[in-house]
């Protein structure tokens, strides 16, 4: 962009330009009309030089209005100076020359009128295309930008080059705050960066309060650049540089040529963060996963070995002890594990639900099994309605869900409380709800929005781990919300204790 | 060790669990032959005469299926399925491929004899030519020849449905069926897939036969898998 356009009004000076040349034009037409008269040409080649005036004023000024002026202008002259009686008004053959001034008035008029009419439409097309070249130009540097300062640059650089000025742009950050300072132009090919004077909070209100106008200062007009979302920055141009409404519009396309540059930019930034993220957690899990894959043919092997050991001591001797010890916890260890491997395949989505119709009667039936299995000693108490209730779920999955709800009862309360499921139909939200609760001592005030976070443990850094089931809630919420249902932890308001309610969908 | 007692095949990779399983299997005086892959069990099969083999799934060489699929084609020897807790839908695949029953790791010597217990009748059922037409569990009796079914001496009425439902499992006594080994039985094989008959069926079933059902006595539910009558 090496041409620069100017768009600004100067109107003043153009009118002034406009009657000059009026009258050089009329002036010199005179003169060669009375040229023509001593030679003795015809007075109809006189009229015709006073027409050739009008053009020439409509050409140059492009203004309909001294178009006008021009075409009474020529007729007065002509009757004044050359129809007889010389420099009077008054005319001998009046009919003759009525019809000739007549004529000309309109002949003038109406080139003149078609004259300024071409002028005009020439001009608005030379401002649009100059306009649509600036823009393209524009479009042409925002795209190559790799970065927000090669936008807020390139912007600068267009701008300030098409008014003629010292454009300056300033970029607001990922939060939406403004950055310290601005990208100014200051000559062709010198930018410079310009501390921001305001407070940034107090700027971006301002801003924020004129949008999508611009910010009107002493100095400045600062013009936002207004993304999708957010303010993205500014344009600022020096007010005496101030534009007029053609020169405005163009100014408002390119500032949204760059929003949309900047927009682009920040979307693939974002993007790009994501997949980072993305690939960052996905390493995790498998990590996380192949650890505990490699860790559970071993853990149930120290089971079995475990096993095999209490099995040969005598159940009194103090190995045995011990080794009931190893026992339990390297189920635990087992069970851990088992957990991080669901939890991971059913976050990344590697374990689908696979749903069937299920009996809810069978899927407790069944969790009661399991739990009896582990831990012979606890009482499960079941409220289950005598009607059938049949839900579509991943059975497997739910059972998990109950058995790690019952692990969890029977970890937090004692042996001779009974842990109670109760189940019930909600026929009006048509939905099941499942209900786990216990007498224990109940769930700390503090940790019921944390419960069913990953690793989150009641009284966290308690060095026995074996007393927190750590990934069990977490695995229930995961499961739970993959059937659309909710879970919520709670204390009983009927004595101490805590219950554990879900629901699941009865339709898919 | 006892002769008489049926020489078992031990197909397991890990050596701890093939430990333990050899200890449990010693203590209660089984003879054991193992193997510790796919290739070696089916060569060993064919060598020696094993009565009943235990199977991992997660073998190094062959996955589980197609050595049972393989095995199936000469030898219907009872084949117990060992199985890590995701593998649900393996063990149904696996059952429904000709296994007759599964064990999920880790498990106890208790659960592991119990299983093999259970093979061991089925086994001698077969050998006898199983022609009982009385078949009993705990108060629960069911006479197949005149499709009567008896409940603590009392007989209790059930629909056809109900009663091919009950018989088939009581052919199949303690052995795992699996829901659609069960649908295809029933309703045949063009019904599909389609598990809320089957659930409609069992729940009335459960409601004349069981006391408690979320506590059932004698059908009781494999959780993903199926369903097995009880028998001890």
């Amino acid at each position: 962009m090496k041409k620069s356009i100017r768009f600004r009004a100067g109107a003043g000076k153009k009118a002034i330009c406009s009657i000059l040349f009026l009258i050089g034009t009329f002036l010199a037409a005179s003169v060669v009309g009375y040229l023509f008269r001593r030679i003795g040409f015809d007075e109809t080649n006189i009229v015709l030089v006073y027409l050739l005036a009008v053009l020439a004023t409509a050409w140059f000024t492009h203004s309909f209005v001294f178009g006008v002026l021009s075409s009474f202008l020529a007729t007065f002259l002509f009757s004044y100076i050359f129809a007889q009686p010389e420099f009077t008004f008054l005319v001998d053959d009046a009919n003759n020359y009525i019809v000739t001034f007549v004529i000309m008035t309109l002949t003038a008029l109406i080139t003149s009128a078609l004259t300024s009419h071409a002028r005009q439409s020439e001009c608005a097309a030379r401002v649009k295309e100059a306009q649509t070249k600036a823009i393209y130009a524009l479009t042409n540097r925002l795209t190559g930008a790799k970065d927000m300062d090669d936008i807020a640059g390139a912007a600068v650089a267009s701008i300030s080059a098409c008014f003629s000025c010292q454009a300056a742009c300033l970029c607001f950050d990922s939060t939406g705050m403004p950055q310290r300072s601005f990208v100014q132009q200051v000559s062709s090919d010198l930018q410079v960066h310009r501390k921001l004077e305001e407070n940034q909070q107090e700027y971006k209100d301002a801003l924020e309060a004129v949008a999508p106008n611009c910010l009107k200062g002493k100095e400045f007009y600062d013009w936002p650049i207004l993304g999708k979302e957010t303010i993205l920055g500014v344009i600022r141009i020096p007010s005496v540089a101030q534009v007029d409404g053609t020169g405005e519009r163009l100014l408002r396309a390119m500032i949204e040529g760059t929003a949309l540059a900047m927009d682009r930019h920040w979307s693939a930034r974002q993007q790009m963060q994501f997949r980072e993220e993305t690939a960052k957690e996905r390493y995790r899990s498998n990590l996380l996963r192949a650890i505990s894959h490699d860790l559970r043919t071993p853990l149930a092997g120290i089971i079995g070995s475990c096993e095999m050991l209490l099995d040969m001591t005598d159940t009194g001797s103090p190995q045995y002890a011990i080794a009931a010890d190893m026992h339990k916890e390297t189920i635990w260890l087992h069970s851990l594990v088992e957990n991080i491997l669901s939890l991971t395949r059913l976050q990344d989505g590697s374990l689908s639900l696979s749903k069937q119709v299920e009996a809810v009667e069978e899927i407790i039936a069944g969790a009661v099994r399991r739990m009896a299995k582990r831990a012979p000693e606890c009482i499960i108490h079941v409220d289950i309605p005598e009607k059938l209730i049949l839900v579509p779920m991943d059975a497997k999955l739910i059972e998990q869900v109950l058995i790690n709800l019952l692990s969890n009862a029977v970890l937090h309360a004692n042996v001779k409380d009974p842990v109670d499921i109760i189940v019930s139909e909600n026929t009006a939200e048509k939905t099941v709800q499942f209900v786990v609760q216990d007498r224990g001592v109940g769930i700390v005030e503090e940790d019921l929005p944390h419960i069913f976070e990953m690793f989150y443990t009641r009284g966290r850094g308690h060095a026995d781990a074996g007393q927190g089931i750590g990934l069990g809630l977490a695995i229930c919420e995961t499961i739970v919300q993959a059937h659309g249902g909710k879970i919520i932890a709670e204390n009983r308001k009927d004595g101490p204790g805590a219950r554990f309610t879900f629901t699941l969908p009865v339709e898919e | 060790m006892e002769r008489n007692k049926p020489l078992i095949l031990v197909v397991e990779d890990d050596r701890q669990i093939q430990k333990f399983i050899c200890y449990a299997l010693e203590s209660e005086g089984y003879p054991y032959i193992t193997a510790g892959t796919g290739q070696e069990a089916i060569s060993r099969l064919m060598s020696e005469h094993a009565e009943i083999m235990l199977l991992d799934l997660g073998l190094p060489d062959y996955d589980g299926l197609s050595i049972i699929k393989k095995v199936r084609q000469w030898s219907d020897i009872p084949i117990l399925v060992v199985s890590a807790r995701d593998q649900d839908r393996e063990k149904a695949a696996a059952l429904d491929s000709g296994a007759d029953d599964y064990l999920t790791k880790p498990f106890s010597t208790t659960e592991l004899l119990a299983r093999i217990r259970v093979a061991l009748r089925h086994l001698q059922k077969i050998g006898a030519g199983n022609t009982q037409a009385v078949l009993q569990v705990g108060g629960l009796q069911i006479d197949l020849e005149r499709r009567l079914v008896h409940l603590d001496g009392v007989q209790i009425h059930v629909t056809p449905m109900e009663y091919s439902l009950l018989a088939l499992l009581f052919r199949h006594m303690g052995k795992v069926l699996t829901t659609a080994f069960i649908i295809k039985e029933i309703w045949g094989p063009a019904y599909g897939t389609d598990t809320q008959a089957l659930r409609a069926l069992m729940a009335g079933l459960r409601r004349k036969i069981e006391k408690d059902h979320a506590r059932p006595r004698y059908i009781l539910t494999e959780v993903g898998v199926g369903y097995r009558l009880a028998d001890e």
